[in-house]
Formats: C-alpha cells, structure tokens, sequence
C-alpha cells in the first residue's frame, strides 16, 4: 500500500508538470474500482461509465488542488462521491431503471439466490448505509479516508456500516445457509 | 445499533472494529485473548465474516470501455494566474513592451538636449512642410488640368479628322456620281443624234 502510494504520487508529480501519460496510468489504475463504486451506488453501467468519465475528468483539472499526493485515492472517490449525488439531484425519481444490473451479475460457481439476495438486501439499505457498506466492504477504505470521501464524522461512519451490517446479517443468514449447502 | 444476536458483554464494536482491521496492535491484541474465551464475540465475529463474504459474491465488473485522455488544451489542469500567464504567448508580449518602455525611459533621461533640438527643428519646418504641401498640391492640379485639358484637345482633333476624311470621301463620291451621270447623258444624247 505504502510502495502504491508513492508510485500514485509519482504518477501526480508528472501529471502536474503537464505530462498526460501520467495521468493515463493512474486512471487505468484507478478507473475499475471507480467505476464498480459508481455502478454499486447507481444500478447503472451506462450512467456509471458517463459519471466515471467526468470523475476523472474533473480529478486531472483540479490534480493542482490535491495537497497530499498520497490521499489520491480518497480524494478521487470524494469526487466521484460528489459527481453520483449531483446525478441523483438532477434524475427524478420515476426514471430509476427497471432491471437493476445487479441482478444479472452473479459469480461464478455462486449459488444464483445469494447472490440475489445480496442485491435485494443491498438495495434495502439506505443510500448512505449502502454506500459506506460498498467503502468499507467493497473498496477497502479505512474509516478516516471514508470520513474524508463522505464529509463526515467517523462516529457516524461507523454508526451507519455496522446498522448496516446488522440489517444485512439478519437478510443475509438464511440465503447464506442455502448458498452454503 | 445493537440486536439481540450481539455480544452481551458490550464489545461489539470492537469486534467488528477487529473484523475490519482497524484496532491499533495493542486494542488488536487485547480483542484476541477476549475472543479466545468470550463465545459470543466470537460467534459476532464469524457472522460478520460470514456476512462480509456473502457480499463479496458480488464480483468486480470490468470497465466497458477504456477511459483515456488526449493532450488538449481545455483539458488542462488549472494553474495559478502566474503560472498560466508565463506559459502563454502574452509572455513575449509582455516581455517586448517590457523592453520599449525601458527604452523609452532610457532616452528620455539620457538624451534629452537632442530630443529637444529635434522638436524645435520639428516645430520651425512646419511652415515649410505646409507650403511645400500647398505647392505639391498645386502642381499636381495643375499637372492634372493640363492632362485633361492635352487628352481633350486630342479627342477633339481626332474627331475633327474623322470629320474631314468623312467629308473627303463623300466629295470624291458625289464627284463620281456627277461623272457617271454627266456621261450617261452624253450616251443618251449620242444615241438621240444618231436616230
């Protein structure tokens, strides 16, 4: 983690003297685990492709702003944070798509209901439960760098993941039980 | 926060703190020998890694398309105002206009007794320089009135001379005609004569 870091900050340093190339290798570095957060938070791989453009977009116009070169990582999903909320104001309720992409994603060699299931008790969660479930569980951030992407406090992090978590134990236990067997 | 299925002994938290690495060694530590012999935070924890699991069934999903950037200018990261202006063309602007000012100021303190010298010149030939205007002027009129006046005279006898050839040829013809009648009359008269 620490060795990706500096290479991220290298990766910056060279962006920042205007060296595009740079800024290319950090976003295949960084654009699948973007894109599967945009994806987890909006249903959509269409949307999510769209918003994972602007989210980069916006990270190589304001690359000069970034103070600690390594803190790329919360700083760029603290964008693309930023970006799928801004989407959420302006699409109106009513346009939410009728097949959510989750449901035709399974892994392989997983039991098709659990894997439902884990998309049903998911989409049960409040957004900002969700969300810090997809940080936590699916990205792998530590508490203070969600509280950095969320704009808030760690108490209300942790408050909302392990809630969560409590919610999908309970939804979970019997799908697991069959997934299991 | 808590269900009923959490340990009675209050350390949930913590172990789901444990379960997501993010106790400090020493609180790490500490949570392995409670759960070594607390079966409820144990049974907390293998839920959670139970639970964690089952999300996990949920792969990654590969990038439809690669994201790319091409160098172009409204692209461009934002610099500061400094670093944008010394990067642009308006820096060699600047730089000229930089450079005729000081020379400007340079003249104007090191040789002043010339400037001065070259503003009494300037301001004493302005006389000069009008009647050499009113004078060009004047010959160029005069050049002009003259030209019209040679390209008039011109025309004027060309027509003249068309005039007189015109004139020229109708005489010769009327002198023809008055010839080939006088001599047909004679032929009549001959033949009057001869009957």
């Amino acid at each position: 983690m620490i060795f990706r870091a500096v290479e991220d900050a290298d990766l910056i340093a060279r962006t920042r003297k205007g060296d595009i190339e740079g800024f290319n290798l950090l976003v295949s570095r960084w654009e699948k685990r973007v894109f599967n957060y945009l994806l987890r938070l909006t249903g959509d791989p269409d949307d999510s492709m769209d918003l994972s453009q602007d989210v980069f977009l916006k990270a190589y116009q304001n690359i000069r702003k970034l103070d600690d070169a390594g803190r790329f990582g919360p700083w760029l999903f603290r964008i693309a944070h930023n970006e799928a909320y801004s989407a959420f104001r302006k699409k109106r309720p009513e346009t939410a798509p009728e097949e959510n992409f989750f449901e035709r994603q399974t892994a392989p060699g997983i039991a098709i209901d659990l894997s439902l299931a884990v998309r049903g008790a998911l989409d049960r969660l409040s957004p900002e439960q969700r969300e810090a479930v997809v940080l936590k569980v699916y990205e792998g951030f530590k508490f203070e760098e969600m509280a950095e992407i969320l704009e808030c406090p760690v108490s209300t992090i942790k408050s909302r993941l392990y809630t969560a978590l409590d919610l999908l134990k309970t939804e979970l236990a019997p799908a697991n039980a069959r997934g299991g067997r | 926060m808590s269900t009923n299925d959490n340990p009675a002994c209050g350390r949930a938290d913590l172990v789901r703190d444990y379960a997501f690495d993010e106790l400090v060694p020493a609180d790490r530590h500490s949570m392995e020998k409670h759960m070594a012999s607390c079966v409820d935070c144990a049974t907390e924890l293998d839920r959670l890694r139970l639970t964690t699991a089952a999300l996990r069934v949920l792969p990654d999903v590969e990038v439809p398309r690669r994201i790319a950037f091409v160098s172009d200018k409204v692209l461009e990261p934002t610099q500061s105002w400094w670093a944008a202006f010394w990067n642009s063309g308006a820096r060699l602007g600047f730089a000229a206009a930089c450079v005729l000012s000081a020379g400007l100021i340079f003249a104007s303190t090191h040789r002043q007794p010339e400037v001065r010298t070259i503003v009494q010149t300037a301001s004493t030939s302005q006389a000069q320089i009008d009647a050499a205007v009113t004078r060009a002027v004047s010959e160029a009129v005069e050049k002009t009135h003259a030209d019209d006046a040679r390209l008039t005279q011109a025309a004027l006898d060309a027509v003249d001379a068309k005039y007189d050839t015109k004139q020229r040829e109708l005489l010769v013809a009327l002198q023809q005609s008055y010839a080939f009648m006088q001599k047909q009359s004679q032929m009549t008269a001959k033949a009057a004569y001869a009957q």
